[in-house]
């Protein structure tokens, strides 16, 4: 029952095989005859695109979806997985992305929830387990401590101890560093390489091509629901795994264009409210890209709200093109020539069960070119609208009644950046305008933004990804709890911006 | 290698206009929910001991049976539009406004206290002033909950069952002092009531148009009701205010990003839910019995409440709930003549009827966002990354946000 022998075969028989997994949901078939081979003691990942049928595949192990088609081998057994208890049964744990934690609790009582075992809860000896298994794996978390007091990044090592208490041998975690800093990142890859040491089989889902390459000891490529390739670090590199995932070959830097750098149009002066934003100076001027690099809750989303009239600064002043626009209805700021694109676009930039030439509209509708004097609104044009903006963008819809819901990550977001570009802004507010996105989408946004500045507008970029800063902004700036800590130029080392990420003071003249 | 197979169905199915497959879902859902609600029924029915067949019957002949029985069944659906009409305009901005119920016992006052003091007025005007009156006191006891909501947060639930309360005290007080009829008929145990309405004050009745016992009371206000359910429909999908409604209502964020003032779109929903639950009571007053009594007709804002979720809170569908309802409320009179089943049956097979309709339209809301992705596949949109945004999926309205009562969606867009 041997099938398609993987790169990395040390001659040991693997220890899950998944065999012609299939998988459908309506109109997508999310894995279509999927092989895969898992090792014991290896961290092996899957990287796809959104959509590509990664996390499918790994709840389909895990219990949470029937396979269509296939079957499971495990340990030489063929098996049923008919839920994650059997998989914990079998093994076998998952960290999703969103953690399912009792809040008030604390990180023993999560940890032994369903597991407490007799009728008296012997919660000291529970605790003394927790504890020497953290340090077994180095684990930093307190046992005692409550689970709502703690960081994102010990909430995850909570619900991988969780997965460990329970005698998993093959943990799979989906997308865990989507929601870590960089250096949580670093302390979670340590804590996965002990688990290697001891043994333990690592599935990292993944679409962060520098991580994958960093702490994977094979790698499986999934597209549109079909493995396209298995390989190793050593034997591939960023932009080939970029390449297979995509289908086509993928730019990880585009040309920035020349453009002559004018005046300031926006110009934010001590900054502050809400105890998010502590007195931010910044200038953005014309046909310029200021990133604006930190780890995230530093006060970007306060900033990003500030600008566009979401929020009422408490103190300071923000000019656009020397006329105040601090504390003015959205409205009065959109009509003033800001656009925003909002870190969450299904919070702030559809409305999801409207329509696509709805959506297309919002901001806008008020426009005298979209509705009458009596408040009537003017379709025809809308529609007009709508279809000029799907075909200019490339949003890919069967038409533009269809709901926004309907559409992937990617068309989203061009939705959104059509109907903000459309109205000729003089300001750009992009908040992680990639967020989410795979590269192929990711590419297309950045040329996007890259167009704004050829254009002569300015853009105020606020990223998480350093990736993202580097390639786009002309200069950058860290904000870190609610200051600027820094100004550079895009030659900056990633080093001195990490340090002005975490609040250390360094100023480099750009 | 790219060119290979979209994993997509392979016959695409054929495009029909949104609206129409909307309709057609929405009828169906309909059509299951009424066949499901008369099954169980049945069940009922059966276990007491009687035909299910007869009993439907003589639900159905009662109500449609013959012209009375439709003047009956048309006037009992009358109020009911414009009560549904009330809630569902503010669902669709993502409020509750169980405050019907007190909207249209204030506005009965107002409209009864315009109908006695403003006698002079000739005829027609005089009806004019007094669905003006009507309207404004619903607009006023709207109001309340409305501005209370914008301004300090309170939640419209609670506000508007309080003011419920407030409206009966209101109306009780009204008959006893101020609207007390001066001039006592002849006879003892008069009920207590208002002076009667001068003739000209009255909604002109319909019925003998059609042949109908003036008895029923059909009266020119169910064609105000129909034209109403249009203008609500207009308003919801072709005015700004609609627009800015339905965005507030199924994603606030959204909406205030794009410029609407979610404050004063709600306070707008509130003022012409009112203006509507204002119209709810006088098929009681202009048309059934021409002055206000103690013997009022309750709970006309409550039953709106059902009867919009019957229709799905869309305006066209709202009437025709009304007038399902109607059928089942007039089939009641029957049923006790001609049968041993007790009136409560007609209770219970309302409760089951809103129960099925409740699941059918959650099943059917599945099945056509199902399509809905399935269609996306067939277009090729997944070309560039496949399958739609993980978290927006079938999600629909749960992102209406804190409200605890999601606005339920039209089945089909």
């Amino acid at each position: 029952m041997r099938i398609g022998d993987g790169a990395g075969s040390n001659g040991s028989p693997p220890l899950v095989v998944l065999e012609h997994i299939s998988k459908r949901f309506p109109g997508v078939v999310a894995n279509d005859e999927v092989d895969l081979q898992l090792r014991a003691g290896e961290v092996h990942a899957l990287i796809g695109e959104n959509g590509a049928g990664k996390s499918t595949l790994m709840r389909v192990l895990y219990g949470m979806y029937p396979a269509d088609g296939g079957r499971i081998v495990v340990r030489g057994e063929e098996v049923k997985v008919a839920s994650p208890r059997d998989a914990i049964a079998l093994g076998i744990g998952m960290v999703h992305q969103h953690f399912v934690l009792v809040d008030p609790f604390t990180v023993t009582e999560n940890i032994i929830l369903g597991e407490e075992g007799g009728s008296r809860l012997d919660v000291d000896a529970a605790r003394q387990r927790v504890a020497e298994l953290a340090d077994s794996y180095a684990f930093r978390v307190d046992p005692s401590a409550v689970v709502e007091d703690l960081s994102v990044g010990e909430e995850q090592r909570v619900e991988i101890l969780k997965a460990l208490y329970r005698g998993v041998e093959i943990l799979i975690l989906d997308e865990p560093t989507a929601v870590l800093t960089p250096s949580e990142t670093k302390d979670l890859f340590g804590n996965l390489r002990k688990l290697r040491e001891a043994g333990r089989t690592i599935v990292f889902i993944s679409h962060k091509l520098d991580e994958v390459m960093e702490i994977a000891d094979r790698i499986t490529v999934l597209r549109r629901g079909r493995v396209v390739g298995e390989t190793r670090p050593a034997d591939t590199s960023k932009a080939k795994l970029a390449e297979m995932m995509v289908g086509r070959p993928v730019l990880f830097r585009l040309e920035k264009p020349t453009v002559e750098i004018g005046e300031p149009v926006l110009r934010v002066r001590d900054l502050a409210g809400e105890g998010k934003l502590n007195g931010i100076d910044l200038d953005v001027r014309a046909g310029e890209i200021l990133g604006v690099a930190g780890v995230e809750g530093n006060g970007q989303r306060e900033l990003a709200e500030s600008l566009i009239g979401l929020r009422v600064p408490a103190s300071g002043t923000i000019q656009l093109d020397g006329t105040s626009i601090a504390g003015m209805p959205v409205a009065d700021i959109r009509n003033a020539g800001v656009a925003y694109i909002p870190e969450d676009r299904h919070d702030q930039g559809l409305v999801l069960n409207m329509t696509l030439w709805e959506n297309s509209v919002l901001g806008r509708h008020d426009d005298a070119e979209f509705s009458s004097k009596l408040g009537v609104l003017l379709i025809r044009r809308i529609k007009d609208l709508a279809e000029r903006l799907v075909r200019l963008f490339d949003v890919r819809a069967r038409s533009i009644d269809v709901t926004a819901s309907t559409l992937s990550g990617g068309n989203q977001q061009k939705l959104i950046l059509a109907r903000e570009l459309e109205t000729d802004p003089k300001l750009l507010v992009a908040a992680q305008p990639t967020r989410g996105l795979d590269v192929g989408a990711i590419e297309f946004v950045w040329k996007e933004i890259l167009e704004q500045k050829a254009a002569g507008r300015a853009v105020l970029l606020i990223s998480a990804e350093l990736d993202e800063i580097y390639a786009l902004s002309d200069r950058i700036v860290t904000l870190y709890e609610g200051k600027i800590t820094g100004e550079f130029s895009p030659d900056a080392p990633p080093e001195r911006i990490g340090a002005g990420m975490l609040g250390g003071a360094e100023q480099e003249v750009a | 290698m790219a060119t290979e197979g979209m994993a997509a169905p392979a016959r695409l199915a054929r495009a029909r206009p949104a609206w129409l497959e909307g309709f057609l879902g929405q009828l169906i859902a309909l059509l299951a929910s009424l066949g499901i609600a008369l099954l169980l029924g049945s069940l009922l029915i059966v276990a007491y001991g009687e035909s299910p067949v007869a009993v439907y019957s003589a639900i159905l002949k009662g109500s449609l049976g013959s012209a009375d029985g439709i003047g009956y069944t048309l006037s009992i659906a009358t109020p009911l539009i414009f009560s549904a009409l009330a809630v569902a305009v503010c669902f669709k901005g993502g409020l509750f406004n169980i405050g019907v119920e007190g909207q249209y016992l204030v506005a009965m006052v107002t409209a009864a206290w315009a109908a006695l003091t403003f006698d002079a007025l000739p005829g027609p005007l005089l009806v004019f002033v007094v669905l003006l009156f009507a309207m404004l006191g619903g607009m006023v006891w709207a109001a309340i909950p409305g501005i209370l909501k914008v301004k300090t947060g309170a939640h419209e639930v609670v506000t508007t069952i309080m003011l419920n309360g407030i409206a009966v005290s209101l109306l009780a007080w009204a008959i006893n002092f101020p609207l007390k009829f001066t001039n006592a008929p002849p006879g003892q145990n008069v009920d207590l009531r208002t002076d009667l309405f001068s003739d000209k004050a009255l909604i002109g009745d319909i019925g003998h148009y059609f042949g109908v016992t003036p008895g029923a009371h059909l009266s020119w206000l169910l064609f105000l009701a129909i034209a109403a359910a249009i203008v609500v429909w207009f308003l919801l999908r072709r005015t700004r205010l609609g627009y800015e409604a339905r965005a507030v209502g199924s994603s606030p964020g959204s909406a205030k990003a794009g410029g609407v003032s979610i404050g004063a779109t709600q306070l707008r929903l509130f003022l012409i839910s009112g203006a509507l639950a204002g119209l709810v009571g006088m098929q009681e007053i202009l048309a059934d019995k021409g002055y206000l009594g103690q013997n009022y007709v309750a709970t006309l804002g409550f039953t709106g409440i059902a009867v919009a979720f019957l229709g799905q809170n869309n305006p066209i569908g709202i009437v025709f709930a009304a007038i399902l309802w109607g059928v089942l409320s007039r089939g009641e009179v029957t049923l006790q003549i001609q049968t041993e089943v007790p009136r409560e049956f007609i209770i219970i097979l309302q409760g089951i009827l809103i129960l099925s309709v409740v699941i059918t339209y959650q099943i059917a809301k599945r099945r056509l966002a199902a399509r809905q992705l399935q269609r996306a596949g067939a277009a090729g949109e997944l070309e560039d990354s496949a399958a739609p945004d993980e978290s927006s999926g079938p999600r629909g309205p749960e992102t209406a946000g804190s409200d605890a009562f999601e606005p339920a969606d039209e089945g089909g867009r």
